[in-house]
């Protein structure tokens, strides 16, 4: 976290600077299969980020060495547009996008059922067209809706959330302002159906018994995103917007 | 079997072009449906979508503020990047930029600077020290043909709709990016042994060389380039040309449209 605590983030009123409660989420809202060339697609507009994902494959696995005998490998690739940041971002992989591309494609390797495509890869490509904190997120969000759009069988739909703490106060989803003045930062996966987490991430400083709430906070509003993922994919399935 | 694929589909695109039909039943010089919106991307200075068939592409605009060139010391400058992704299409891999992608991101980029419509002197903050730079770039989401012509339509309108952040650099008030005019492109194909407009994803497949040509709004040509294995009479190329015409100026119409 790059806060200091110099900036105020919680009102006298004890909402956000944003009018926001502790625990209330940004506004999502998602589509499914809205790339034409894709086998499988998503769009989530998750507060003011923007992630489209595709999907193809299951598909022969090259390089060869990376090929499976006994189950699939999913190609995860996590990649920010140039303009979608206050400054531009050059094209092209860097330390951080490598990093979230690696931990995104283990978390959705344990969500997939994977044995059922032996020596095969499933392409992900998670395109990040505006971001505003939180963006590994919604990249897990999109992916899962894609990968189901696309009929690649998983346990459950994978959703991508975070908690964080500002003011010494835990809140639920960080925006921006709060993500870089704040004081923690607490992104996972979570599999509302079996309750488990398959991605986690944390930086900066939470006691335990804030990690708890932090964590309520993100199984709660993972349910809530859950039900907006099947209704994109059953608004897909009969012929809603593309 | 990869090479197969074509050569059945170009026989059934020769058959088709020899009853003056199309693979998808349009008129040889007939679009697909075109959808554009700008000011879309909230950390995009300029931003466009255009939705074309089964196309779809993004351009943003950002500026910064650079050093400029020696032998310009009051001009801006313009650089634009095109970027085919492995989001946008199978048959796309990751890895440093491909010779389609120069080539369309240097195309899209003639068509703009040789029509003259930015004014690279308003761009100057210090003359010798300071100027703008714009940067275009150009994200495909989904191939499903011509893409040149989606490009260079989101291109232009998301720099008419572009807005200079000079209050975020601390050099004076944002101000609207100034362009004068409207340069539009047109493409054709030769598929089936003659030329057709916006071709879709199978025509591409099946067809043969490329023709992309931008015109400005007193109808002048600013760019032309030829494209992959193939030639063209005169005859062929003042046809294509007088259907450029037309439709530069109903795209121009469009991009008109959507500038608030």
């Amino acid at each position: 976290m790059g806060g200091y605590g110099d900036v105020q983030l919680m009102r006298e009123d004890g909402k956000r600077l944003d009018g926001r409660a502790v625990d209330e989420m940004r506004e999502v809202e998602i589509k499914a299969g809205i790339l034409p060339a894709a086998e499988g697609s998503a769009w989530v507009k998750h507060g003011l980020n923007i992630a489209v994902v595709a999907v193809y494959g299951p598909m022969e696995a090259h390089p060869r060495r990376i090929q499976r005998q006994d189950r699939a490998v999913l190609d995860v690739r996590y990649n920010m547009a140039p303009f979608s940041t206050s400054d531009r971002i050059r094209p092209g992989f860097n330390r951080r996008s490598r990093e979230i591309s690696k931990v995104t494609a283990e978390a959705l390797e344990s969500v997939v059922l994977v044995e059922r495509f032996p020596r095969s890869k499933i392409r992900v490509e998670i395109e990040i067209l505006a971001a505003e904190a939180g963006t590994r997120c919604v990249g897990i969000t999109a992916a899962s809706v894609a990968l189901a759009d696309a009929g690649i069988p998983m346990k459950d739909l994978l959703v991508g959330v975070a908690s964080g703490k500002i003011d010494d106060i835990v809140v639920l989803d960080l925006d921006k302002a709060e993500d870089n003045y704040g004081q923690a930062d607490l992104p996972m996966g979570i599999m509302p159906n079996t309750g488990e987490i398959a991605f986690l991430q944390m930086d900066g400083d939470l006691s335990p018994e804030e990690y708890e709430l932090a964590t309520e906070y993100n199984f709660k509003a993972a349910h809530e995103i859950h039900g907006l993922m099947k209704q994109a994919l059953l608004d897909s399935a009969s012929g809603g917007e593309v | 079997m990869a090479e197969m694929v074509p050569q059945l589909l170009r026989q059934q695109l020769a058959e088709l072009a020899s009853q003056d039909k199309r693979f998808d039943g349009r008129g040889r010089w007939d679009s697909r449906d075109i959808i554009l919106e700008t000011d879309i991307l909230y950390n995009a200075e300029g931003s466009a979508k255009v939705v074309l068939g089964d196309t779809i592409v993004y351009a943003g605009v950002k500026f910064d503020v650079a050093s400029p060139y020696s032998d310009r010391p009051t001009q801006g400058s313009l650089m634009t990047g095109a970027e085919l992704r492995p989001v946008a299409h199978r048959k796309y891999d990751p890895g440093p930029p491909s010779p389609e992608s120069i080539e369309l991101g240097r195309v899209v980029d003639r068509g703009i600077r040789e029509s003259g419509c930015i004014d690279m002197e308003s761009l100057c903050i210090v003359p010798g020290e300071k100027v703008w730079r714009v940067m275009l770039d150009l994200h495909v989401l989904s191939d499903g043909g011509n893409i040149f012509d989606a490009c260079a339509t989101a291109a232009i309108a998301a720099m008419r709709t572009a807005v200079v952040p000079a209050e975020r650099f601390d050099v004076g008030e944002d101000f609207k990016l100034d362009v004068s005019s409207t340069p539009i492109m047109c493409s054709y194909r030769r598929v089936g042994g003659r030329y057709v407009y916006d071709a879709c994803e199978q025509e591409e497949i099946g067809g043969d060389e490329r023709i992309h040509i931008t015109l400005g709004d007193k109808g002048h040509l600013h760019s032309l380039q030829k494209g992959l294995r193939g030639v063209l009479s005169p005859a062929e190329f003042t046809e294509i040309l007088a259907q450029a015409g037309v439709r530069c100026a109903e795209l121009r119409e469009l991009v008109h449209s959507k500038e608030a």
